[in-house]
């Protein structure tokens, strides 16, 4: 497995249009593999992820990926081709993997695609459901927390005196390390012609927060598989940090 | 060596260098004597003890947030009394955090960093009345030079600040001279120091304050990201044979 992480030039107008719809970006991230990367549930598969840094403009693509990838058609639209320094850095990823153990604290972040399926009320239990994107942050963070276990972690709690509503343990929807931020409802058009009840529509949310290990096998799956929906359009993909 | 960070946040902070009579100033960023006299209060030092092991230490600050400066029209009565206490003006940082380090030896810096988890006398930023919002340690001592702890420190400004940069450079096109952070060191020796401060402490003891001038060298830093996935991964190597067909930049 590898990381790489692709520093891009938001002053270019190709930039900004790969920035603009999570389509093409997606198609540009396929096309920095020679061949087309494999769609078995079992394999691990490519992901990817833009991080904004807030107040510089600056924005970084990070895609994991069980192939290395080569960025040259992204860096010469999109990065700094002129540069001495290779536009982009691909890190060794299995080693970093092997080395994370059961318990385990580290700082995450995670931009998810957190839905649900809803049935019309009163209709039958046979009726077909329809997929709907949790929208406050209490859902999307609830999202995140059923789906803790198989995933292999579990979100710290936070201490008591740090909580909104001390010793209240449950509705506050303050007890964990996490934040949600960046909450983003996407629309986007896969084609010219096509009109606007066809545009793709997903709402990406972003996680920052702190996390133990409880199982590092599942945890391996979960950042190299990613979690949960819409993997393709830049969700999905969880990475880790030193916590500070 | 071995380098302690500390994180001085807070409402109010005043750190002067200068302050003579009824003009109390602050200096933009952290004191070497304010911070060194935080420590010495930590370890439970009296005014009058020693002071020549700390003040031999490195000392850096780092600007996340440089704050507002606030100007108090000081007119104090004596509690018992009720005597009228010279008029003064008083200056503060207001909502300003700031990233501090000292770097020197490892057992020294040990030493601080136990006495900073449980202080003889209680932290203050700069002034009495200035209490820290944080706690001031920012995890266990690390190795390596003050000067790239400082940078690859975890940028520690508050949300809101984030958002009004953002906002800002939303405005006015993207300037990213905006998120650059400033760094104030001591400068070694050798160097022409950019500045000076009259603020290495010699003796804190009331009758007879004691203060050496002080060199420093300026500098900014990108702010570091708040995320960063690849601290401590090793970049995999490039296959040897095709490095010249897969550069992107031959000619």
């Amino acid at each position: 497995m590898y990381l790489t992480r692709f520093p891009v030039n938001t002053a270019r107008t190709e930039a900004r249009r790969l920035l603009g719809s999570p389509h093409f970006l997606h198609g540009a991230v396929n096309m920095a593999f020679p061949a087309a990367p494999p769609r078995d549930d079992q394999a691990p598969r490519v992901l990817w992820r833009v991080d904004h840094h807030s107040g510089s403009g600056r924005a970084d693509l990070f895609i994991v990926s069980p192939v290395r990838p080569d960025l040259t058609h992204l860096s010469e639209k999109a990065g700094w081709p002129t540069l001495e320094e290779p536009g982009w850095t691909t890190f060794a990823y299995d080693e970093f993997l092997e080395t994370l153990t059961t318990g385990d604290a580290w700082s995450f972040r995670l931009a998810a695609n957190p839905i649900h399926h809803v049935r019309k009320s009163g209709t039958s239990k046979d009726s077909p459901t329809k997929r709907t994107a949790h929208v406050t942050r209490r859902h999307q963070v609830g999202w995140l927390l059923q789906r803790q276990q198989q995933a292999g972690f579990e979100v710290l709690r936070k201490p008591a005196d740090r909580q909104l509503i001390p010793g209240h343990d449950d509705g506050a929807g303050d007890e964990h390390e996490v934040i949600v931020h960046d909450r983003l409802p996407l629309q986007f058009r896969k084609r010219e012609e096509a009109g606007s009840r066809n545009d793709v529509r997903l709402v990406r949310v972003t996680f920052d927060g702190r996390l133990r290990i409880t199982d590092a096998n599942a945890l391996r799956r979960t950042l190299t598989h990613g979690l949960g929906k819409a993997k393709a359009y830049g969700c999905g993909l969880m990475t880790l940090a030193p916590v500070r | 060596m071995t380098v302690l960070l500390l994180r001085l946040a807070g409402p109010l902070q005043s750190w002067g260098a200068a302050a003579r009579f009824a003009r109390r100033g602050t200096e933009n960023a952290p004191t070497k004597s304010g911070v060194l006299g935080l420590l010495a209060a930590a370890q439970g030092r009296p005014r009058d003890a020693d002071l020549s092991d700390l003040a031999a230490l490195r000392f850096g600050v780092r600007i996340d947030q440089p704050g507002q400066r606030l100007r108090d029209f000081h007119t104090a009565h004596h509690a018992d009394s009720g005597k009228s206490m010279p008029v003064s003006e008083r200056f503060y940082l207001a909502d300003a955090v700031f990233v501090a380090g000292v770097e020197g030896d490892t057992e020294l810096i040990e030493h601080l960093h136990q006495a900073l988890g449980a202080p003889c006398f209680l932290p203050y930023l700069g002034r009495r009345s200035c209490p820290p919002s944080h706690p001031i340690l920012m995890g266990d001592p690390l190795n390596g030079s003050l000067e790239d702890a400082l940078r690859n420190a975890q940028w520690q400004a508050s949300t809101w600040y984030l958002d009004q940069l953002e906002r800002a450079a939303g405005t006015n096109g993207a300037s990213t001279d905006t998120a650059s952070l400033d760094l104030l060191l001591d400068c070694p020796p050798a160097q022409t120091p950019h500045l000076s401060l009259r603020d290495t402490p010699v003796s804190y003891d009331p009758r007879h304050r004691q203060y050496e001038l002080r060199g420093l060298l300026t500098d900014r830093t990108a702010p570091p990201p708040r995320h960063d996935p690849t601290v401590g991964l090793r970049p995999a190597n490039l296959p040897t044979s095709d490095t010249a067909e897969r550069s992107p930049r031959t000619p």
